[in-house]
C-alpha cells in the first residue's frame, strides 16, 4: 500500500515545488498587467504610447496601491511592438522629479531624475533589440515590448500643483512612428 | 486504485498546493524585510534583477513601481519601537532627527496600502513639515484624535502602517540602512 503511493505522492511533491516557483514568477507578470490595464484605460481608451497626468493621491482618488499623496504622478503605458518609443520629460525647476521606466516583469530599466539631467529635460528612447533610437536620445533596451514610464514630481505644498500641472503637461510619450 | 488515479490526485495536490503557498507567502508579508532598523524594515534590491522571485512578487503587491535604492528607500513600520503592533485607536509619537536625504516623507496607510479617510484629509508628514529644534530634532502626533501640533490621522483604521519614503538617500541610509539613524515610534496611550 505505501510503496504503491511513494512514487506518486513524490511526483506530486516535485510538482508542488514547480508550481510554487512558477507562481511566484508569474504574479509580478500578472499584476504589472492589470496595472497597465489600469493606466492605459484611465489615460483614453486602452491606448498605450501616451502620458496620462492623474490627479494627486487622496483616499478617495487611490489610482494604484501604496500611493505617495505628496508627489504629483504621471504614467505612460508603452508597446515597443511597433517601434521605438520617446519619452521626453520637460524638467521642473527646483523640484525634485524623475521618471523611471519599468519593463513586464516590475524591473527598472532606466531612472533619470533633476540629479541626473542636471534639470535639463530627460530624454529617452525606449527600445527592443534591433531597434534605432533617432539621435540625441538616451537609449534604454528593454527585454519585453510592455512596461510603465512613470514620472514623478514632489510638492512641498499642494498649493503648487497648478504650476507643476502645467509643466508636466510638455512632457511627452510617443511612438517614433508618431512623432 | 490504479496507478494513473494515484498520480493524478498527488500531482492536482501538488499543483494546487504549491500555487496556494506561494500566494500565502506573497501575501503573508510585506514590502519585504532584507534589512530591519528598530521598527522599520526595507529592501536593498527592490526594480533590480538580483531581486528574488517572492521578493520581486511582494513588492509587486504591496508597492508596484518602487524605485531603486540608489533614487529612492522605501522602510516601513508595522510596529511601535517597542514592537507592538500600530493600533489605529493609539496615540504615537513619531520623532528623528535629520535623515541622510534629499527629502523625506512618512504616510499612513491601512491593510495592502491604502491611505486612510480622516477628518484633516491629511496622508502624510513631509520633511519640511515639523518643526525642528536647536539639534535638528523633530516629532509629531500619530493618532485618532486631533493632537496639538504636527497631527498624522489614522482615521477609522484598526491597523496601520508607516511608509517612510527617503529620496536619494545617501550615507549610512544607502549603504548602511540597518544601522542608519531612523526615527522612533513610541506609544503615548490607547483609546
Amino acid at each position: 500500500m505505501t510503496r504503491n503511493w511513494l512514487l506518486p505522492i513524490l511526483a506530486g511533491l516535485a510538482v508542488a515545488a514547480v508550481a510554487w516557483h512558477g507562481t511566484l514568477l508569474a504574479t509580478p507578470y500578472v499584476l504589472m498587467s492589470a496595472a497597465m490595464k489600469k493606466i492605459s484605460s484611465a489615460n483614453g481608451n486602452g491606448r498605450a504610447n501616451v502620458f496620462g497626468f492623474g490627479e494627486m493621491a487622496t483616499a478617495d482618488r487611490q489610482p494604484i496601491v501604496r500611493p505617495s499623496p505628496d508627489l504629483v504622478y504621471s504614467s505612460c503605458v508603452f508597446n515597443l511592438s511597433q517601434g521605438p518609443v520617446l519619452v521626453d520629460v520637460a524638467p521642473v525647476p527646483g523640484k525634485y522629479w524623475s521618471v523611471s521606466i519599468f519593463d513586464a516583469r516590475t524591473d527598472v530599466a532606466a531612472v533619470r531624475s533633476d540629479r541626473d539631467t542636471g534639470g535639463k529635460p530627460a530624454r529617452l528612447a525606449l527600445v527592443r533589440k534591433g531597434q534605432v533610437a533617432p539621435k540625441g536620445y538616451d537609449v534604454v533596451q528593454l527585454d519585453h515590448d510592455k512596461g510603465i514610464a512613470l514620472m514623478r514630481i514632489l510638492l512641498s505644498d499642494p498649493a503648487e500643483y497648478a504650476e507643476v500641472d502645467a509643466i508636466r503637461r510638455k512632457s511627452t510619450c510617443q511612438a517614433v512612428s508618431a512623432k | 486504485m490504479k496507478p494513473w488515479l494515484r498520480y493524478s490526485i498527488c500531482i492536482l495536490l501538488g499543483l494546487a498546493g504549491g500555487a496556494a503557498y506561494a500566494v500565502h507567502q506573497v501575501r503573508s508579508g510585506d514590502l519585504g524585510r532584507q534589512v530591519t532598523n528598530g521598527p522599520w524594515s526595507t529592501n536593498t534590491d527592490n526594480g533590480t534583477a538580483d531581486a528574488s522571485a517572492l521578493s520581486r512578487a511582494r513588492v509587486s503587491l504591496f508597492g508596484p513601481l518602487a524605485l531603486p535604492a540608489k533614487e529612492a528607500m522605501y522602510f516601513n513600520a508595522h510596529n511601535d519601537s517597542d514592537g507592538a503592533p500600530l493600533s489605529g485607536n493609539c496615540t504615537y509619537i513619531v520623532s528623528g532627527g535629520e535623515l541622510e536625504a534629499r527629502w523625506w516623507s512618512i504616510t499612513l496607510y491601512e491593510g495592502e496600502g491604502w491611505l486612510v479617510k480622516n477628518e484633516a484629509n491629511r496622508w502624510s508628514v513631509g520633511g519640511n513639515a515639523p518643526e525642528r529644534d536647536a539639534q535638528g530634532n523633530w516629532s509629531f502626533t500619530v493618532s485618532p484624535e486631533r493632537a496639538e501640533g504636527l497631527w498624522l490621522p489614522t482615521g477609522q483604521a484598526p491597523k496601520f502602517d508607516l511608509t517612510l519614503r527617503a529620496y536619494h538617500p545617501k550615507g549610512a541610509l544607502l549603504n548602511d540602512p540597518a544601522n542608519a539613524k531612523l526615527p522612533t515610534i513610541k506609544k503615548e496611550r490607547c483609546a
